[in-house]
């Protein structure tokens, strides 16, 4: 401020002044180090009026003389620094001190050719999935590509529908950050995907455990940080498309997206991206309705420089997913014919046509922040953003009620935030900020369906303060605290039978705000204060040796399922109850890394130990032995858990052009209280990829990958019987016994053929599941009903410009 | 001259950076605005309380009334009441009153109601299942029972020209005890009215009700 109000009394001066053309003036320069003030020696200054080359001393000063009155435009530049272009309105001798900005690669504020990537955290488990591998997802969804990264795998709903699980752990454990802004998108579903498109983004990082307190503090599974191009501080312009078809469901996707940059720091960018498939196969029949259309939309537009800059961004996605259609079931003895069948009870002949059971979801996101940096001090960033999602699930229903959804629910989301990075000291970083954040949740009553969770306002206030020391060359260490409170206000109905069953007379009568014949309308307000917290470090033993050690601390509230949910859940055709009484979940994380490389081998080992004290899950419930088979009813309980694995990625140049890749994640998990297995725990799997690569050959590429999935030996037994009235037969419901392991071969090659200039076009074919193998997985909700995706050829063409 | 042009170019930089500064001071209000705004709504929607839901479509009451041909014998009923809909829970009920005569024809009436809420009952079976008789099909169990079941020649016509059980005449048979059920199936890929002596068949599809009514006797 100071100095803008100095330069326009410059400016004034000047016209006061007027216009004398004596040529004796001097101009005395002193160059300085944007963050400690010390000089900068040998910076190249260019004097663009006189096209004169002068370079600074070792005090960092430089001189400039015979110099006339008016406008003087000096380029300086110097070796790892971002080159600078200042004006100065001479009038008469003068002295200007210039700061420069010296720590560009440590700092990656401003544009760096290679594609280093930039660590969230310092001493966490962190893993990036970067733009090149991304690509190669672009007819996928970020569920997909997330798998690339040893100890994710995926919560699935048939194939289109993909949830991150990080260790074990999903859903609302999982914090998704999309440039910058927190996901609020009814993530506490199984099947409800983020709702990213993946071809905004241009990498992904997964951070296990609640390392990252910046972003919040009940991460208890981990952060996933989903960052769009880096802005490019010069002239240029450039985009890319992509054209990409498959066999199986016969889906096509395009994506474009264009980039104009400025070296004035203006930067603008608009991206689109369209998807069509239709049914899937397995290698046996077609997946009836599991078609989807997918379009998406992002633009940002702002100014970067060094010192201060805007964004301002908006996304939109809209999926419409359609569910298989034979996985809609009536009641249990439904379920219990269609898990005996063997095969989906209705297959029908290929179509794009997406008809119910389908969800429609559409997302908006805005967001505007500000940055400014200090002398001496660090930088400031304020941000403000919007999100609006509405979600829609249509159920199998009679007559024109087909067209009205079961579920329609709107989450408009506000938030606030201001962050503070003291980085003038490099070796005692410091960042803190503060977050607000205000949630509106609106269930349609026009349904006629009761609402799945209920209207509520939420408000969130977090505050917190981490700090990385350099305490020597070989070691670093960070550390982090950070508190959040939680308030969240429903407006609940409850049948008075259920209100009645679970207790709620005896605890939470005065919640009653309004009577209606069969129901009670209740007005629970909880809030929940969390504490959170991380230390680590991270030492080189020596230059092909790392270790990284940490421990995290998180508190997680209740979601809005866990405490409300009590009806029939139409999309899984089960009951879910959920319960008033639950507190904040507590995890404990300890893990250590070990690395180490040389020129030729890469290893990486991640160990961990995650004790989470009141877990929330939810589990078959099998207490009502009087069930006449109406539907699956599932619980949501509270235990103490503890969850440990293993994630190993390893890989090895055989020789320049050959290379092998190995990826395993092992994982355990048990309910403490009841001795038993934790359900849905990812069993141990395995990748093993070997790839050729000729730079020579337009940068071909060729590998072939083997994923190993065994069976899950370790579950918990939620099986239970159920009477068939009619004939008085018991039967057993096998919802626990997982399927068995599988083997799959997948192809991927690829070249690229560089034309004049940017443009170069890259040529991608890969076939999935080779040999067609007929296979389920654990972890999709649909394995009771059909098999996975058989054998499928991909093509992808990618247009760079 | 010149330097005119360029002192212009340096005030438009610099008004660019005020400007800039305003920016930053109009996101600034923009958010506390916002804020207050926010505040303020959800203050005001205190008061505003959401509405009920009532389902639309739950089977709460089956019945089933048999009629004899000879009315000195007695109507058989059967009803089924599942005030939150199949499985909701609650105050339920589940009864048989009257018993069959051995060697009488009953002709069988339907009633499909949702009277969740008491003072709106809707007639399921004849607004929504026999509008739809194409995605609708009713299938009957017999266990222990002795009857003969005929799909009379005015029932409701559905997929593939099977009639799907409305109306139906049911002939019992020698004195026995046993279980009665009716199934209501929605969307089945393909049905058979005459599989099972007439008590019909469906695969696909899935049941919106499947109610067994336990005890009936024939004398």
């Amino acid at each position: 401020m100071v100095m803008r109000l100095l330069a326009l009394f410059i400016l004034l001066i000047t016209f006061l002044v007027g216009h004398s053309q004596e040529c004796d003036y001097t101009f005395l320069g002193e160059i300085k180090d944007f963050h400690d003030n010390t000089p900068i020696v040998d910076a190249t200054v260019f004097i663009q009026n006189l096209n004169k080359y002068t370079t600074s001393d070792v005090y960092g000063k430089f001189k400039i003389e015979k110099l006339c009155n008016g406008p003087l435009k000096l380029v300086i530049s110097h070796v790892a620094c971002e080159t600078k272009t200042v004006s100065f309105m001479i009038n008469g001798d003068q002295f200007e001190t210039i700061t420069l900005e010296h720590h560009t690669r440590e700092l990656d504020e401003v544009a760096i050719k290679t594609e280093a990537i930039r660590r969230e955290t310092n001493a966490a488990q962190e893993t990036t999935v970067d733009s090149k591998t991304l690509r190669r997802y672009s007819n996928l969804s970020i569920g997909d590509a997330l798998e690339e990264v040893p100890g994710v795998s995926s919560l699935k709903t048939g194939n289109s529908i993909v949830k991150p699980v990080i260790n074990g752990l999903h859903s609302s454990r999982i914090l998704i950050m999309n440039n910058g802004v927190r996901l609020q998108d009814q993530e506490w579903g199984v099947e409800h995907a983020p709702n990213i498109d993946i071809n905004s983004a241009n990498q992904l990082t997964v951070i296990k455990g609640s390392g990252a307190l910046a972003y919040g503090g009940d991460a208890v599974g981990g952060v996933v940080v989903v960052k769009p191009s880096r802005v490019i501080v010069k002239d240029t312009l450039y985009g890319r498309t992509v054209f990409g078809g498959q066999t199986n469901g016969r889906g096509y996707n395009i994506t474009s997206s264009l980039n104009k940059n400025y070296s004035s720091g203006w930067f603008g960018h608009i991206q689109s991206s369209y998807r069509r498939s239709g049914d899937f196969q397995t290698p046996d029949y077609n997946l009836s309705n599991t078609g989807l259309e997918s379009f998406g939309v992002s633009t940002r537009f702002g100014k970067k420089s060094f010192e201060s800059g805007f964004e301002v961004y908006y996304s939109f996605l809209n999926n419409e997913i359609g569910i298989l259609r034979a996985a809609h079931i009536g009641n249990l003895l439904d379920f219990e014919r269609a898990i005996n069948a063997g095969q989906p009870i209705r297959i029908e002949d290929f179509t794009y046509d997406i008809n119910v059971p389908k969800q429609d979801v559409k997302h908006h996101l805005a967001k505007v922040n500000y940055y400014k940096r200090f002398q001496n001090f660090g930088k400031v960033s304020l941000q403000y953003d919007y999100q609006n999602n509405r979600r829609q699930e249509f159920d199998v229903r009679v007559g024109d009620r087909r067209n009205i959804p079961a579920v329609d629910l709107i989450l408009q989301t506000h938030s606030i935030l201001a962050d503070v990075n003291l980085d003038s000291n490099l070796d005692r970083k410091y960042n803190f900020g503060i977050v607000a954040r205000y949630q509106d949740n609106f269930a349609d009553p026009d349904t006629g369906v009761r609402r799945i969770v209920p209207d509520y306002d939420k408000y969130d206030f977090g505050a917190y303060i981490t700090t990385e020391w350099q305490l020597s060359d070989d070691l670093i260490a960070d550390a982090g605290v950070r508190y959040d409170f939680n308030r969240i206000d429903a407006k609940k109905f409850y049948l008075r039978s259920n209100w009645e069953d679970r207790g709620y007379d005896e605890d939470f009568q005065n919640l009653i705000i309004e009577e209606f014949p069969t129901q009670f309308l209740t007005n629970p307000v909880f809030n929940y204060h969390n504490f959170s917290a991380s230390i680590g470090g991270k030492y080189s033993i020596s230059d092909n040796h790392k270790a990284m050690l940490n421990f995290s601390h998180a508190n997680r509230p209740p979601n809005p399922s866990e405490l409300f949910s009590d009806g029939l859940h139409h999309a899984l055709a089960r009951f879910e109850i959920g319960d008033l009484r639950f507190n904040q979940e507590i995890a404990n994380r300890i893990s250590a890394s070990y690395n180490y490389t040389n020129s030729k081998f890469n290893f990486l080992a991640e160990v961990f130990y995650n004790r989470i004290d009141d877990y929330i899950f939810l589990r078959p419930d099998n207490s009502d032995l009087s069930n006449r088979g109406y539907f699956a009813v599932w619980i949501y309980e509270q235990t103490n858990a503890e969850l440990f694995g293993i994630d190993i990625n390893a890989t090895y140049d055989i020789t320049p052009q050959i290379q092998y890749n190995h990826k395993s994640s092992f994982i355990k998990g048990y309910d403490l209280k009841t001795d038993l297995p934790l359900i849905d725990i990812p069993p141990f799997s395995t990748t093993n990829q070997i790839r050729y690569y000729n730079e020579k050959w337009n940068n071909f590429s060729a590998s072939l990958k083997s994923e190993w999935v065994l069976e899950q030996n370790e579950f918990p037994n939620f099986n239970y019987t159920v009477i068939n009235q009619l004939t008085e037969e018991e039967f057993e419901i096998d919802i626990s016994t997982p399927p068995p392991a599988y083997h799959l071969l997948h192809f991927y090659s690829d070249a690229t053929f560089n034309f004049k200039g940017k443009t170069s076009l890259n040529v991608a074919f890969g076939i999935n599941n080779i040999f067609n193998s007929s296979y389920r997985n654990y972890l999709n909700g649909l394995r009771f009903f059909a098999d996975d995706l058989g054998r499928n050829f991909t093509l992808q063409l990618q247009l760079n410009y | 001259m010149n330097t005119n042009n360029q002192n212009f170019k340096l005030m438009i930089t610099n008004f660019l950076n005020f400007n800039f500064m305003k920016t930053t001071k109009f996101l600034l209000s923009a958010i506390v605005c916002l804020t207050l705004v926010t505040t303020f709504t959800s203050c005001s929607d205190d008061d505003d309380n959401p509405p009920p839901v009532n389902p639309t479509e739950l089977f709460t009451n089956v019945t089933l009334t048999f009629t004899p041909s000879n009315s000195t014998n007695a109507t058989v009923v059967m009803e089924d009441i599942q005030p939150n809909g199949q499985g909701g829970g609650g105050a339920t009920s589940n009864t048989v009153s009257g018993a069959f005569v051995s060697g009488e024809t009953y002709s069988l009436s339907l009633a499909a109601t949702d009277a969740s809420d008491p003072n709106d009952v809707d007639d399921l079976l004849n607004d929504d299942v026999i509008p739809e008789a194409d995605e609708h099909f009713f299938v009957y169990g017999l266990n222990g029972l002795n009857f003969t079941m005929t799909r009379d020649a005015n029932d409701i016509v559905g997929l593939d020209n099977n009639k799907i059980g409305v109306n139906t005449t049911w002939v019992a048979g020698a004195a026995s005890t046993g279980n009665l059920s009716i199934t209501l199936v929605h969307e089945a890929t393909a049905v058979d009215d005459s599989a099972n002596n007439n008590l019909g068949s469906a695969t696909g599809g899935e049941e919106d009700f499947n109610i067994t009514f336990t005890g009936v006797t024939i004398n």
